[in-house]
């Protein structure tokens, strides 16, 4: 594998959805994309797989509602039942406002650590900009030049169509874009 | 620029009008046989009706407040849906006048059990006339000068809408909607009383409106005028909107309920306790089940929020929820312990999707099917949810 990759930056969010819809067709890898916002469309255009986030939000929220069911009836009606105004011990209105808050928190918390640790966010985490304007008002495509046979001028050429501003080689690191 | 209006189908209308004349004619025969019950159908049916036509009216006013964009394609569903108030104006109007004498609670007479001064103020026959007529008046005329804003922007196009009539509009209807239904609902049960009767009217009504437009939108796209307009990053939102406001009306009726049920105190109990002993047990039970369980987690996937037919199947469903969730706060006081099934109740399922499809498509009919002049309306067309 290559370590070398192509940078190619744009001026519009509407240039660089069509840059990556095209560069994903003709078949070269596409290591990343970054841009100064969120781009509605460029998970498409990137052809990734749907988020699995939400799976983990659903399972962590269903662990914190019946997770807290559970322990609420464990500790109210099995190990030190108390008599409430004459309620049973067993008594499923009362817990549910505390199962419900237990399903928000793990919900939550678990979709936003999973997605820092998705994306391998921790603090103290050196932050490398690939090219600074994209925090402000640049988008950046960052390609993979997969073997030998990829030409270099003639993928510059290509990405004109689609008013590229500027390309750039890198040397990647190991794990760096991917 | 003006897109042609959308005409009617006529086999569309007669079938309309015909399943909305059959069910009122099963409601006459019906009265002759057993007044009350169907009484309590048509109370059921015209606060239906009229709360589809407010929830049009709102989501427009709300959306003109946010300065919103992102629903101007299919704003005129919204529009369309207010089309339902004047006649849904005048069914409520007539059925109240029909029991005025009886209802709310001005019939134990002065001094009577669980009465002070204000209340009986409050619930006296003049005065309750007086507010149930102001009421409609209110939301008739509102809705038509928000409506009306927007139809101007037809002729003078790129003029943006005034937010001030739909702040003044949702002044208003906060307070009126938790007043009326004080006034048509819990004064079935003059002597029981609720804080959270108010919200918990508007998380029904809104849910119900947006399960209808969802519907009207989906229709209107499969017969052409929206097609190619009202786009799935819409219904997605939509659909959003209809699974978060689902949770809400489950957290609204959940507050009530636990409330009552922790302080456990007889005044406040006695509307639940022959709800949720007894015969109408299950059907409160089914009412969850329609209005929160089942739209939470058939809408809980992104691509269910996505797909037309599991969408409109959703919306289906919310509204029988709808019709159940009001069956259980109108037919205990007003049949008696028993619950009932029948003919009359199938025609006040059926009167509401008959006459309000027609009168929804009709004022559809009246404008242009894409508000053309609106500026905002090339933002809405391109919108990712």
């Amino acid at each position: 594998m290559s370590d070398r990759v192509l940078l190619a930056t744009f001026e519009h969010e509407d240039d660089l959805l069509a840059a990556t819809e095209a560069v994903r067709r003709k078949g070269w890898r596409i290591l990343d994309a970054f841009t100064p916002y969120a781009v509605h469309g460029l998970d498409r255009a990137m052809g990734l797989k749907p988020s699995r986030l939400t799976w983990v939000c659903f399972i962590c929220g269903m662990t914190g509602a019946l997770g807290m069911l559970w322990f609420e009836h464990w500790t109210a009606s099995i190990t030190w039942p108390i008599d409430v105004g004459g309620k049973p011990w067993n008594s499923l209105p009362s817990d549910v406002p505390v199962a419900f808050e237990a399903a928000v928190l793990l919900a939550g918390f678990g979709s936003v650590f999973a997605l820092f640790g998705v994306s391998r966010l921790w603090p103290g985490k050196k932050p490398k900009v690939v090219y600074p304007r994209v925090t402000d008002d640049r988008f950046v495509l960052v390609i993979d030049e997969a073997d030998a046979a990829f030409d270099v001028p003639s993928a510059e050429r290509f990405l004109q169509e689609f008013n590229v501003v500027e390309t750039a080689e890198h040397t990647s690191e190991e794990g760096h874009y991917s | 620029m003006n897109s042609p209006r959308f005409v009617v189908p006529h086999t569309l209308s007669r079938k309309l009008i015909t399943a909305t004349i059959s069910g009122a004619v099963i409601l006459g025969v019906t009265t002759a046989i057993s007044p009350d019950r169907a009484w309590a159908n048509l109370l059921l049916l015209s606060y239906f009706l009229i709360t589809l036509g407010l929830g049009g009216a709102l989501f427009i006013a709300l959306t003109n407040v946010c300065g919103a964009s992102w629903h101007v394609a299919f704003r005129r569903v919204p529009e369309a849906m207010t089309g339902l108030l004047p006649i849904a104006g005048i069914l409520l109007l007539a059925t109240l006048a029909i029991r005025l004498p009886q209802y709310g609670w001005h019939h134990h007479g002065h001094g009577g059990p669980g009465t002070f001064w204000f209340k009986e103020l409050w619930l006296s026959p003049k005065f309750f006339a007086i507010r149930a007529v102001t009421f409609v008046l209110l939301w008739v005329v509102l809705a038509r000068i928000l409506v009306g804003s927007s139809r101007r922007q037809d002729a003078h196009a790129g003029k943006p809408i005034h937010a001030g009539v739909s702040v003044l509009f949702l002044g208003i209807f906060a307070i009126t909607i938790s007043l009326a239904g004080v006034d048509w609902i819990m004064a079935l049960e003059p002597l029981w009383f609720s804080t959270m009767w108010g919200v918990y009217q508007f998380s029904g009504l809104i849910l119900a409106t947006l399960a209808a437009m969802i519907i009207g939108c989906i229709c209107l796209r499969r017969m052409g005028p929206l097609e190619g307009i009202f786009t799935d990053e819409h219904l997605h939102d939509l659909g959003k909107l209809l699974i978060g406001f689902s949770c809400f009306w489950m957290y609204i009726w959940f507050s009530q309920y636990m409330l009552i049920w922790y302080s456990n105190i007889p005044e406040e109990t006695s509307y639940f306790i022959p709800r949720l002993h007894g015969p109408w047990a299950p059907i409160v039970a089914g009412s969850l089940v329609l209005n929160w369980i089942i739209p939470f987690f058939v809408l809980l996937p992104r691509p269910s929020k996505r797909s037309e037919s599991i969408m409109l199947r959703a919306c289906v469903v919310v509204l029988i929820g709808r019709w159940v969730d009001l069956y259980m706060m109108i037919f205990p006081p007003v049949i008696g312990t028993m619950p009932t099934f029948g003919l009359p109740e199938v025609a006040s399922m059926v009167i509401p999707c008959g006459l309000a499809s027609w009168l929804f498509f009709r004022s559809f009919a009246r404008a242009a099917p894409v508000p053309a002049g609106d500026p905002d309306l090339v933002a809405s067309l391109h919108y990712h949810a």
